[in-house]
C-alpha cells in the first residue's frame, strides 16, 4: 500500500499547431484517489490518454508498477493494468452489456465464443459493484447513467489496478454519484490507484486524497487535499483568483414575457405550466430524466406537442417547428453542444450565420459577406470567444468557447426568450462564470431566461426563481433566496404514487 | 407452453431477428401470391431453378452484408465477379488445368479485397470512394486479361471432358436432387454465418459497425477486421464469377454488372442496417430469396423487365422505410428515452 505505482516525468506532446503537454510530471500511489485538475485545455485528458495508450508521447519517461514503458497501445495498457473511462461514452450501442465488457478479449470455448461464460463473469463484476443491470441487455437501450456504470464495470473486469475516470459524474444523478463514490472507496480500499478528473470541485471533498493541478499544458503543483481548500485550488487552476463563483445581478422584475399553459408532449412533459418574466432568470431543477430537456424541446418545437398553449408577450403563438419558435423570438441553446448545438465541421462564421440567414441574405438569397462579418465580429467581441479568427472550425474550440458560439448565434437576433439547457456542462470554472455573466446580461436587457441545470449550487446561485420537475410534471416552484437544497431535492423526488392504495 | 414462449422470446431477443423473420414472412407471401396467379410457380422444376438462380444473390448478399454491418460498403463486387470469370476462363482457354486456373483467379480477387481493406481500414478512405476505385480497376483488368474480348468456349483449351466436369460442378450438375450451385452457396453461407455469429472476428465486425472508436479503444484491430470483411466479399464475388463462367462455358467481360447493388438489396431487405452494427445473415438469405422470387414470379406471369426493376426498387426502399418507421414511429419522431428508476 501507498507505494508509487505510476510515475511520469517530463512528458511532452504536440498536436499540429498546439503544444498540448510541456514537460509534465505525474505520480500516483496505490490505495489513493488522485484528482487531476485544470481548466479545459489544460492537458489533463491528453496526459491520461498517454498513460492509457490512446496517444503516444513525444518525450519523457513513464513507469508503471516500477517498470519503464515505451509507447503503449490501448491493449498493452490494459494488460499492464491501466484502464480508462473516457469522457465521451465509448460503448457499442448495438451490442449487449456483456459483449461490450469483453470486447477485444472475448472468451472462447473450442471454436466458438463462450457467451455463457462471458455473461456469467459480467454478472459477477456487476454484482460485486452492486449494479443492477442484466448483462444480456443491449447497451443502446440503457439510460446514459447506466451505460456509464457498464463502462466502469468493463474497466474493472480487466482487473485494472490503475483506473482513470475522466468526468465520470457529468451524466449521473446524485444517487448514482453516491453509488459511484461507494465503488471508488471500495476500489481504493483494495489498493487500486484512481485518477479522478472532474470539473465539479464540490465533489472532491467526498473522495479525494491528493490533487495534481495543471494549467495550459504544464504541471503546476501537487498537494494533499487535506492541506488545501477550494479557493486555493481554483486560484492555481485559473492562475488568478476568481472572486465570485456565482455572480448575481439584481433587476426589477418586469412584465410577463412567456406563458406556457398545460403543455403536453409525450410521457416526459405532462401538463406543464409556468411563466417567464423580464429581468428574471428562472432555473429548472430536477433529477436526470425529469423531463426538463423534453420541455425545452417541446417549447422550441423540436418534438411534437400533444396539447397546450404558448403565449408570448400576450399573444398566442403556434409553434410547429424550430423555425416558428425562432421567428417568434424563442431560442434554445441545447444540452448536447456537439450533437444538437453546433455543426462542428463548419466554421464559427457559418455556425453563427446559420439561423440568421434570413437577416443576412438579400432578396435573391445571396448572403451578404459584410453583414455576416459584422454579425460574427460582434458575437466574438461581446462573448469574448477565444479564437484566432471566425473561420476556425467550431469543433476545434474548447467546450466553453463552443458554448459561447451556440449562444452567440442566437444573440445576433432580437430574441425574447433564451432557453439554456445545461449550458455549463463539462466546461471549466472560468468559462462557467462567463456564461453566468452572459445570462445576467440578457436578464438586464429584459430578455426572459430559462435555465435548465442539474447542478444544484449553480441553479441556486444564478436563478431568481426555481421551478422543480419530477417525472414529466412540475412539482414545485420556489424563490432561490428562500429555499434550501433539501427542499428542492424533496420536490425533485416527489414521484406520483403509481400504486393505488399503496 | 411456458417453455415454448421463453424459447420464442430468446429467439426474438437476438438483434435483427425480427427483421429477418419479417423478410421470411414476406418471402412466403410473395411466393404464394405468384403461385396462386400462376400454378407453375409451385412446380418442382421451377423451385429447383429458383434455388439455383438465387445462389448468386445469396453469395453476393453475404459478402455485402459483412461490409454493411461494419458500416462500410463494397462497390467492387460486380467487377470482381467479372474479373474472376474472365481470369479463370482465359486461363482455361489456354489449357491451364481447372484447379490452377481457379486458384489464380481466387488470388487475384482476394488481392482486391486486401487493397480495399487497407484503403478503408488503414488509410480511412471513405469506402464509397475506395471501392469505387477498385471497381473500375477490377473491371479494367477483366477487359484486359483477354485483350478486350470475351473468351472462347473453355472446352477449346482444356478439352470437352474437363469443361463438362467444371460446368457440372458449379452449375449444371445436381446432388441429392438439388443443383450443385445451391449446395455450394449454402455451404459458404453456413461457414460465414458461423464466422459472423460465433467467433471473435464476427463480434468485432458488429462492434466496428456500432462504434469504431469504442472498438479501437477496446483493443480491436480495425484494420484487420475491416480487411477480413473485404476478403469475405471478394471471396464470395470470386465464387459467383466461377458460377457465371460455368453457366456460360466462357468468360464474359460484362459479367456481374451492378451485382454489388443486388448484394445491398438482399442485405437491406433482410434487415441488415446500411448504417452498420445490426443485421443477420439469416435475413440476407431471406432477402436474396425475395429478390429471386420476385424476378422469377414476375417473369412467369409475363411482366416486362421494366416492371421487374420498378417493383424491386420499390421493395428495397419500402423495406428500409418500414424498419425506420417501426423503430422511430411515424413522422420520424425520436423514440422516447427509457425511464430511469
Amino acid at each position: 500500500m501507498n507505494e508509487i505505482i505510476v510515475s511520469m516525468q517530463g512528458i511532452s506532446k504536440s498536436f499540429p499547431g498546439v503544444k498540448a503537454l510541456d514537460n509534465v510530471q505525474f505520480e500516483l500511489r496505490s490505495g489513493e484517489v488522485m484528482a487531476l485538475l485544470g481548466e479545459n485545455g489544460a492537458g489533463k485528458s491528453t496526459l491520461m490518454k498517454i498513460l492509457s495508450g490512446v496517444y503516444t508521447r513525444d518525450g519523457g519517461t513513464m513507469e508503471i508498477f516500477g517498470k519503464s514503458y515505451g509507447d503503449l497501445t490501448p491493449k498493452l495498457a490494459q494488460q499492464v493494468g491501466v484502464a480508462i473511462i473516457h469522457q465521451e461514452l465509448n460503448m457499442c450501442r448495438h451490442l449487449t452489456v456483456a459483449e461490450n465488457m469483453f470486447l477485444g478479449r472475448e472468451k472462447y470455448k473450442g471454436f466458438m465464443l463462450d457467451n455463457a461464460a462471458m455473461e456469467a463473469e459480467a454478472a459477477r463484476v456487476l454484482g460485486e459493484l452492486k449494479i443492477d443491470i442484466d448483462p444480456r441487455q443491449v447497451v443502446g437501450d440503457l439510460p446514459v447513467s447506466k451505460q456509464q456504470m457498464v463502462e466502469i464495470a468493463k474497466a474493472l473486469s480487466t482487473n485494472a489496478r490503475v483506473l482513470i475516470m475522466d468526468e465520470p459524474t457529468s451524466a449521473l444523478t446524485s444517487r448514482e454519484i453516491d453509488d459511484l463514490f461507494r465503488i471508488i472507496r471500495q476500489l481504493r480500499a483494495e489498493g487500486c490507484g484512481i485518477v479522478y478528473i472532474s470539473h465539479r470541485l464540490e465533489e472532491l471533498a467526498h473522495i479525494v486524497d491528493r490533487v495534481t493541478i495543471m494549467r495550459d499544458g504544464q504541471y503546476i503543483t501537487r498537494m494533499n487535499f487535506a492541506d488545501t481548500n477550494l479557493d486555493e485550488i481554483i486560484a492555481y487552476m485559473v492562475g488568478r483568483e476568481i472572486k465570485e463563483k456565482f455572480p448575481r445581478v439584481t433587476c426589477e422584475k418586469g412584465k410577463k414575457v412567456l406563458e406556457v399553459r398545460h403543455l403536453n408532449a409525450g410521457r416526459m412533459v405532462r401538463d406543464v405550466s409556468f411563466d417567464l418574466y423580464e429581468g428574471e432568470i428562472v432555473g429548472f431543477a430536477g433529477l436526470m430524466g425529469a423531463g426538463r430537456t423534453e420541455t425545452t424541446r417541446a417549447i422550441f418545437g423540436v418534438d411534437p406537442k400533444e396539447g397546450g398553449e404558448i403565449v408570448l408577450d400576450g399573444k398566442n403563438v403556434v409553434i410547429n417547428g424550430p423555425q416558428d419558435a425562432i421567428r417568434a423570438g424563442i431560442v434554445l441553446a441545447p444540452e448536447d453542444r456537439k450533437k444538437d448545438g453546433l455543426c462542428t465541421k463548419l466554421s464559427i462564421r457559418h455556425n453563427i450565420a446559420l439561423p440568421n440567414l434570413d437577416l443576412l441574405c438579400n432578396c435573391l438569397g445571396v448572403v451578404s459577406r459584410q453583414k455576416e462579418d459584422a454579425m460574427c465580429d460582434r458575437a466574438v467581441e461581446n462573448l469574448k470567444i477565444k479564437t484566432p479568427d471566425v473561420d476556425v472550425d467550431a469543433g476545434n474550440l474548447s467546450g466553453g468557447n463552443q458554448q459561447k458560439v451556440v449562444v452567440g448565434k442566437w444573440l445576433a437576433r432580437d430574441s425574447r426568450v433564451v432557453i439554456f439547457d445545461e449550458p455549463t456542462r463539462g466546461i471549466d470554472v472560468a468559462a462557467k462564470v462567463e456564461i453566468y455573466n452572459l445570462m445576467n446580461q440578457l436578464k438586464q436587457q429584459g430578455i426572459a431566461v430559462m435555465f435548465v441545470s442539474s447542478e444544484m449550487p449553480e441553479v441556486m446561485g444564478i436563478a431568481d426563481r426555481i421551478v422543480v420537475m419530477c417525472d414529466g410534471r412540475i412539482t414545485g416552484e420556489v424563490m432561490a433566496k428562500e429555499t434550501t437544497q433539501n427542499e428542492i431535492l424533496t420536490l425533485a423526488t416527489r414521484f406520483e404514487n403509481k400504486f393505488a392504495n399503496g | 407452453m411456458n417453455k415454448k414462449t421463453s424459447k420464442w422470446k430468446q429467439l426474438m431477443a437476438i438483434r435483427g431477428m425480427g427483421a429477418a423473420l419479417t423478410a421470411f414472412v414476406g418471402l412466403i407471401i410473395i411466393y404464394v401470391a405468384f403461385g396462386l396467379i400462376k400454378p407453375q410457380v409451385f412446380s418442382t422444376r421451377n423451385m429447383l431453378n429458383l434455388l439455383r438462380s438465387m445462389s448468386k444473390y445469396l453469395l453476393i448478399g453475404v459478402g455485402q452484408s459483412y461490409l454493411l454491418i461494419t458500416g462500410n460498403i463494397d462497390l467492387s463486387i460486380g467487377s470482381v465477379v467479372a474479373m474472376s470469370a474472365m481470369t479463370s476462363a482465359t486461363l482455361m482457354c489456354a489449357g491451364v488445368p481447372v484447379p490452377v486456373a481457379l486458384l489464380v483467379a481466387l488470388a487475384c480477387c482476394l488481392l482486391v479485397g486486401v487493397i480495399n481493406g487497407i484503403l478503408v481500414g488503414k488509410f480511412q478512405l471513405p469506402p464509397f470512394i475506395a471501392t469505387m476505385g477498385t471497381m473500375f480497376v477490377a473491371r479494367g483488368v477483366a477487359y484486359m486479361v483477354n485483350n478486350n474480348r470475351n473468351t472462347n468456349a473453355i472446352s477449346s483449351g482444356i478439352g470437352k471432358e474437363a469443361a463438362d466436369s467444371f460446368q457440372n460442378f458449379f452449375y449444371y450438375g445436381s446432388t441429392l436432387g438439388v443443383y450443385n450451385t445451391f449446395w455450394i452457396a449454402l455451404i459458404i453461407f453456413l461457414v460465414f454465418f458461423f464466422l459472423l455469429s460465433k467467433t471473435r472476428t464476427g463480434r468485432h465486425i458488429y462492434a466496428i459497425g456500432s462504434n469504431a472508436d469504442a472498438a479501437k479503444l477496446s483493443g480491436v484491430s480495425v484494420v484487420a477486421t475491416v480487411t477480413k470483411a473485404y476478403l469475405v466479399s471478394a471471396f464470395c464475388a470470386c465464387v459467383v464469377g466461377f458460377i457465371l463462367c460455368a453457366q456460360a462455358g466462357m468468360g464474359n467481360m460484362e459479367a456481374g454488372n451492378v451485382y454489388e447493388m443486388y448484394g445491398v438489396a438482399a442485405g437491406v431487405i433482410g434487415g441488415v442496417s446500411p448504417l452498420g452494427g445490426t443485421g443477420l445473415l439469416l435475413g440476407t438469405f431471406a432477402g436474396a430469396a425475395v429478390w429471386q422470387t420476385l424476378e422469377n414470379g414476375l417473369s412467369m406471369i409475363g411482366a416486362p423487365v421494366g416492371i421487374q426493376r420498378i417493383v424491386i426498387g420499390i421493395i428495397v426502399v419500402a423495406a428500409v422505410l418500414l424498419d425506420i418507421v417501426f423503430r422511430r414511429g411515424i413522422g420520424g419522431r425520436k423514440a422516447p428515452a427509457k425511464k430511469e428508476k
